[in-house]
């Protein structure tokens, strides 16, 4: 079985917030990228490394699967394949396009496009959402352009017979288990565990063997395929008008929040 | 059919509308009278009835009905061609998804299927030169991002909470259900086990919600939590940090991959204030901070806050609101 994960180079969610808890983030002259002087890292998304482990976990389990992991990006969005292959991916590809920014419908035709070049693939596996954009729009883009099933949130991948898997789903009420028939498109969300760490010997490989780079206007042969355009970023105010209990111990303030919400009708007297 | 602003909603059998789906109803009108154009309302479950005629009361000039039983449950694949047999009897440009724990499974699909595109997570829509701009959260809530349309079909907005106001019910405005098309599908997904069915009330429609996170210090304080929201009649959330670590259970994870609140009183105790927790609870009337660091990022959410241990203070919260006395339904 062929299996393509989709990698998303994202800006590290972390430090993102590291400038917003403080109400430091601002936005760049652009008025499209924030303006953090390139402290914040660029990184993979963490839900599509969670989507890698799953593919690595249906080879543990016994699966005969061959691993390629894509990215498609700007110039330097392979770095995050590096870190793919390390961890356990046969192969990368860079499909090197500069168009792609927070369009997710773009990027499904890309890989859809792909995917239809290689030939062979019987299931993709994406991450739920991008932590950037959160939006999640690739999967359901790629599976329509595919015509294959679609499987979101999932927490655990198997293969079930040659044609057909089954996937636990993390649901509204816990989970459920779904079979879903290949080839399909599944998103992985973070109820899938944590990813593991690329081995030295992985990390000897992935040295050993840069991604394979293809160009996005090959794949596309002509078209130029788009959803929708990032026009600005806004960095939101917050309400900021916090009145901060004060008291002499902790029943103090206890009692005086109460009252305050007693007083608003928040409670009953 | 001239064009309509479309809300798309998928009833569960016999329901009334929920708040969303009237929050987008309410999104719809304004941005059917900046188009000149009505709004249509599809239905789509099984026993919509209840639905529909709320839907027409509330402002939906028509009414689309798709009732069957092979729509309960949920599924992406059966609800997806009536969504899309919904746009095209509407000739919608504009179609409106009010919030709800599908999205992802067809939001982006049915945009895709129709040359169209979507955005998730819609806090503002703006009419522009006979189209529209979306602005929805990114970054977990710690930014807006606007996106304009470069898809010729329709625009798929699935909205945040508080986007628009309900519009008011006018009783006796009926509308006669329009039929859509359910057409067999040959399902490549099916579901193998089911999810324990979910009992007692929902998080999202708690009046109170009293959530803990890593601030708690050790798993078996999240007891505190329960007991506090038990004393005000309440329900128990979680940051992600504490769901991670098994001290609170995913289906108490509030925030931007967890379930969002729309409570008259939320407590965050123990919770730093990360904008993917803020996405889930922003929206609450009064928001109650408890904190050891003055300086923690949620007491510029807060309304109200508390600058202390909240193993002190939670005791005290609790023996107090035990003795108020049965709280507000
Ligand atoms: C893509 C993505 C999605 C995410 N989705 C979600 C989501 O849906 N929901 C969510 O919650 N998070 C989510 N997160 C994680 C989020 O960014 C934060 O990491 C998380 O909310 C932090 O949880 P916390 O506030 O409990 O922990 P911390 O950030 O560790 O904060 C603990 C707080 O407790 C305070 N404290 C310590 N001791 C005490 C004490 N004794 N008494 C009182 N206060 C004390 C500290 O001052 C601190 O402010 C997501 C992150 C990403 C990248
Ligand atoms: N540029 C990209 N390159 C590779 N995979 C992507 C890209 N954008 C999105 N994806 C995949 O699609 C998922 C959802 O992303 P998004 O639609 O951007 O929210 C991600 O978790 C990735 O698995």
């Amino acid at each position: 079985m062929h299996i393509v994960v989709c990698a998303k180079r994202v800006l590290d969610p972390d430090g993102v917030n590291g400038y917003a808890l403080w109400g430091r983030l601002k936005v760049d002259d652009s008025g499209r990228a924030f303006d953090t002087g390139g402290t914040v890292a660029q990184i993979i998304n963490a839900y599509d490394e969670q989507a890698l482990e799953a593919a690595l976990r249906m080879r543990d389990a016994g699966a005969e699967c061959r691993i390629t992991v894509v990215t498609v990006g700007g110039e330097d969005a392979g770095d995050v394949l590096k870190r793919c292959v390390a961890m356990g991916a046969d192969h990368a590809i860079h499909v090197v396009d500069s168009e792609a920014r927070a369009d997710g419908f773009r990027v499904a035709a890309i890989v859809a496009a792909l995917v239809r070049d290689l030939g062979d693939v019987d299931l993709v596996l994406c991450g739920r959402q991008g932590s950037d954009y959160d939006q999640g729009t690739l999967p359901g883009a790629l599976a329509e352009a595919l015509d294959a099933a679609l499987v979101t949130m999932a927490a655990g991948v198997a293969v079930d017979g040659d044609t057909a898997i089954q996937v636990r789903r993390a649901v509204p009420n816990g989970e459920e288990v779904v079979r879903a028939q290949l080839p399909a498109v599944v998103s992985v969300s973070n109820e899938l565990g944590q990813a593991r760490y690329p081995s030295s010997r992985g990390m000897l490989a992935a040295r050993r063997t840069p991604p394979e780079r293809r160009a996005a206007s090959d794949l596309l042969a002509g078209r130029e395929p788009g959803g929708v355009e990032l026009v600005q970023l806004v960095v939101p105010d917050v309400q900021g008008h916090c009145e901060i209990v004060d008291g002499a111990d902790a029943a103090a303030k206890a009692a005086g929040l109460m009252a305050r919400l007693r007083e608003r009708g928040l409670l009953h007297a | 059919m001239p064009e309509h602003v479309l809300v798309l909603i998928n009833v569960s059998p016999g329901a009334t509308l929920r708040d969303a789906d009237r929050e987008a109803l309410g999104a719809a009108r304004a941005l059917a009278a900046a188009r000149g154009v009505p709004v249509a309302c599809a239905l789509i479950g099984h026993e919509v009835a209840a639905a529909a005629a709320e839907a027409a009361e509330r402002g939906a000039d028509r009414v689309l009905t798709a009732d069957a039983p092979s729509l309960v449950p949920f599924a992406g694949e059966r609800f997806l061609p009536v969504a899309a047999d919904a746009i095209r009897v509407a000739e919608a440009r504009i179609v409106l998804v009010p919030r709800g724990p599908d999205l992802l499974e067809f939001v982006p699909r049915l945009a895709a299927r129709l040359d169209g595109a979507s955005v998730i997570g819609v806090v503002a829509v703006r009419a522009e030169e006979g189209d529209v701009t979306a602005v929805a959260t990114a970054f977990g809530g710690a930014a807006h991002a606007v996106y304009r349309f470069r898809a010729p079909g329709p625009r798929v907005l699935a909205l945040a909470p508080a986007v628009a106001e309900a519009p008011e019910r006018v009783a006796g405005r009926t509308v006669t259900p329009e039929p859509l098309t359910v057409s067999d599908v040959l399902p490549r997904v099916e579901v193998v086990t089911p999810a324990a069915p979910l009992e007692g009330p929902r998080l999202e429609d708690a009046r109170v919600v009293v959530s803990g996170g890593r601030g708690l210090g050790a798993a078996d304080r999240y007891a505190l939590i329960r007991e506090l929201a038990a004393a005000l009649g309440g329900m128990a959330g979680a940051s992600r940090a504490i769901v991670d670590d098994a001290w609170a259970s995913p289906a108490q994870q509030v925030g931007l991959t967890g379930k969002i609140v729309t409570p008259d009183l939320y407590f965050a105790i123990g919770i730093s204030g990360a904008s993917q927790h803020m996405a889930g609870c922003s929206n609450a009337r009064c928001l109650v901070a408890v904190n050891t660091d003055p300086q923690a990022p949620i007491f510029r959410y807060a309304h109200y806050g508390i600058v202390g241990d909240c193993l002190e203070v939670l005791p005290e919260l609790i023996r107090i609101a035990g003795q108020s006395g049965e709280p507000k339904a």
